[in-house]
C-alpha cells in the first residue's frame, strides 16, 4: 500500500480544481438533468414529485416529433455527403501544397471558425434574404420580378450549415493527408497501381481518421447549431435542437430534458455508425 | 504528384477549391462590407463608405453594454478555463492507465459535447442552487474552454524531454519550484495559445450564452441573434458583427506576435 506522501498530496491538489470543476459544472449538471427528464412537470417547481417515462414516451408515440427527428437526421445526411464529396478534394489540394503556402491556406480556414456562427449566419441572410445580394442583383438586372424567397426552408439550412462547417471536415483530412507518409503511394505506384487504384487503395483507406473526425465534428455540430438554425431556416423550419429551446423557455422543462437526452442518443449511434464504417483505429499511428 | 493530372481534371480541381472558399468567406465579408454603407438598408455594394453605423453602434446603450461585457467575459472565462487546463494537463501529462485514460476523456468532453444541452443542464443546476446566471455562464464557459488549453498543454508537455525536468528536482528542487521555475517557461507558448482558442470560443459562443444570459447582463453574439430575430436586419448588426470579427483579428495578430502563427494553426 502506498501512503500519503507530500508528492502525492502535491498531484491531487493539482487536479483538484479542474476535477471539482468538470465534475460539478459538467458531469453532475448533465446527470441532474436526466433525473429531472424522468419526472412529470410541475408548474410550480422545476419538475413534479411523481417518476415518469411519459416524456420519452411521447417523444416516440407523437408522429410530430417524428417528423421533425426525420427531418434532422436527412437535414444532418446531406450536410454530412456535401462536406466530405467538397472537403475531401480541397482537403486533398490543400495537403500537397508547400509547407509555407499550406499555412497561410490553413489560417483562411481557421479564420471563419473563429468569427461567431450568429454573424457567419447573419452573412448568409444578408445574401439569400428578399433584400440579399443574389436578389437585388438579379432584381437590378431585370432578371426577376419579385424576389425569390431563398430563406426558410431545409435546403437553405443545408447550405448555411456546410459552409459554416466545412472548414473543420477539410482541416481534419488536410491534416492527416499532409502527415502520411507517402511512401505507401510510391510502393502502389511502382507495383503497378494506376493513380485512381493508388487513391483507392491506399490513400482513402489511410486517411480514414481524418475523415472520421471531420464527419463526428460536422455532425455534433449540426445537432446543436440552434441559432444557425433559427436564422436560416425561419420560425417555421424546426430541428430537433428547436424544439429543445422552445420546450426550454416554454418551461417544460422535464419534457425539454427527455428530447435533450433523445439527441444525445442520436450523436452517440451516428457516432458509432461513423466509427463503424470508416474503421479509423486501422491505420497505425491515428491516436493522435 | 500534381504533374500527373491533366489539364481538365486541374480546372475542375480549381474550381471546386474556389468555390468552396467562396461559400465560406463570403458571407463574413458580405456582412464587413456592408457595414461600412451609407445607407438604410441592406445594398450591396454600399454607394459610399460612411462610419454611420458604428456611431449607431456604440450609442445603444443595449449593443455598446453586450459589447463590453462579452469582452470581460472572454478575458475571466478564457484565464480560468486556461488554468484549469493547464493544471489537468500538468496532472495527465506523466501518468497512465484506466483512470488517467478517464480523466483525459473527462477534460476533453465539453469540446465535442453539444453545448446547447450543457447550457440547459446548467440553467436547471443552477436554478436549482440558487446560483445567478452571470457567474455561472463565467463558469460555463471557461468548461468549454478548458479543453482548448489542456489540449494544447498536454501536447507540449509531452514533446518535453523529461530530463530537463529531472534535473530540476535532482537539483533540490520541490513539485512547486520545478513547475514554476522549469515546466512554465517551457510551456507557456502553449498556455498562451490555449487561452486565445479559449477567448475566441467564449467570445462567439451561443448555444449556452442562449440560457444563461438575461437583461442586463447578455453577450454581443446573443444581442445580434435577439436583434435579428425581434427588430429585423438594420445595417446596426453588420457593424455589430464587423467589431465581433475585429476583436478576434486584434486578439489573433496580439497573440501571434508572441507565440508565432504556426503555433497557432498547427495547434
Amino acid at each position: 500500500m502506498r501512503g500519503v506522501t507530500p508528492a502525492r498530496l502535491w498531484s491531487l491538489g493539482l487536479v483538484a480544481p479542474p476535477l471539482v470543476t468538470a465534475l460539478l459544472f459538467f458531469l453532475g449538471p448533465l446527470i441532474y438533468l436526466f433525473y429531472v427528464s424522468l419526472h412529470e412537470a410541475s408548474s410550480t417547481e422545476l419538475y413534479g414529485a411523481r417518476f415518469t417515462l411519459a416524456n420519452y414516451a411521447a417523444v416516440f408515440s407523437d408522429p410530430f416529433y417524428f417528423l421533425i427527428i426525420k427531418r434532422t437526421l436527412a437535414t444532418a445526411s446531406w450536410i454530412l455527403a456535401l462536406s466530405l464529396l467538397i472537403g475531401y478534394p480541397v482537403a486533398y489540394v490543400i495537403a500537397r501544397l508547400p509547407p509555407a503556402k499550406r499555412m497561410l491556406v490553413m489560417l483562411l480556414l481557421l479564420f471563419p471558425l473563429m468569427v461567431s456562427n450568429v454573424v457567419r449566419a447573419y452573412g448568409w441572410v444578408a445574401i439569400l434574404g428578399r433584400r440579399g445580394v443574389i436578389n437585388t442583383t438579379l432584381g437590378d438586372l431585370g432578371l426577376i420580378d419579385a424576389p425569390l424567397s431563398l430563406l426558410y426552408s431545409t435546403q437553405a439550412i443545408v447550405i448555411g450549415l456546410l459552409t459554416i462547417l466545412l472548414p473543420y471536415i477539410v482541416i481534419s483530412i488536410a491534416n492527416t493527408l499532409a502527415s502520411m507518409d507517402t511512401r505507401y503511394q510510391e510502393a502502389a505506384q511502382s507495383l503497378g497501381a494506376g493513380p485512381v487504384r493508388t487513391f483507392v487503395h491506399v490513400t482513402l483507406p489511410l486517411s480514414a481518421p481524418g475523415v472520421a473526425s471531420g464527419l463526428l465534428l460536422v455532425f455534433l455540430l449540426t445537432l446543436s447549431a440552434y441559432v444557425t438554425i433559427t436564422l436560416i431556416g425561419g420560425p417555421r423550419t424546426k430541428l430537433l435542437v428547436s424544439l429543445i429551446y422552445d420546450s426550454v423557455v416554454g418551461f417544460q422543462w422535464p419534457q425539454a430534458a427527455a428530447l435533450a437526452f433523445v439527441l444525445l442518443a442520436l450523436a452517440l449511434v451516428v457516432t458509432a455508425l461513423i466509427l463503424a464504417i470508416m474503421r479509423p483505429g486501422r491505420v497505425q499511428g491515428s491516436g493522435r | 504528384m500534381s504533374s500527373r493530372w491533366s489539364l481538365p481534371a486541374r480546372i475542375v480541381r480549381g474550381i471546386v477549391v474556389a468555390f468552396a472558399f467562396l461559400v465560406i468567406l463570403a458571407p463574413i465579408v458580405v456582412v464587413i462590407v456592408a457595414a461600412f454603407s451609407p445607407t438604410d438598408f441592406f445594398k450591396f455594394p454600399p454607394p459610399s463608405f460612411s462610419l454611420r453605423w458604428f456611431y449607431e453602434f456604440f450609442r445603444l446603450d443595449n449593443m455598446r453594454s453586450a459589447f463590453l461585457f462579452s469582452i470581460q467575459l472572454a478575458l475571466g472565462a478564457a484565464t480560468f478555463g486556461a488554468l484549469l487546463g493547464t493544471l489537468a494537463a500538468v496532472f495527465v501529462a506523466k501518468r497512465r492507465g484506466i483512470v488517467n485514460g478517464l480523466l483525459q476523456a473527462l477534460f476533453m468532453a465539453p469540446l465535442v459535447f453539444p453545448t446547447i444541452i450543457l447550457g440547459f443542464a446548467l440553467l436547471l443546476f443552477y436554478k436549482s442552487v440558487d446560483m445567478p446566471l452571470t457567474p455561472g455562464l463565467l463558469i460555463a464557459h471557461a468548461v468549454i474552454g478548458m479543453p482548448y488549453c489542456f489540449r494544447t498543454v498536454l501536447a507540449s508537455l509531452q514533446s518535453l524531454d523529461p530530463a530537463i525536468e529531472e534535473a530540476g528536482q535532482s537539483l533540490g528542487a520541490g513539485p512547486l519550484r520545478t513547475l514554476a521555475l522549469v515546466t512554465m517557461p517551457l510551456i507557456w507558448p502553449a498556455v498562451l495559445t490555449g487561452w486565445l482558442f479559449a477567448f475566441v470560443v467564449s467570445f462567439g459562443e451561443l448555444n449556452t450564452a442562449l440560457f444563461l444570459t438575461g437583461p442586463g447582463a447578455t453577450t454581443l453574439p446573443i444581442e445580434i441573434f435577439s436583434y435579428l430575430q425581434f427588430q429585423g436586419s438594420q445595417l446596426v448588426i453588420a457593424a455589430a458583427s464587423t467589431l465581433q470579427v475585429g476583436l478576434i483579428i486584434l486578439i489573433v495578430f496580439g497573440v501571434q506576435q508572441v507565440v508565432g502563427l504556426r503555433r497557432i494553426v498547427s495547434r
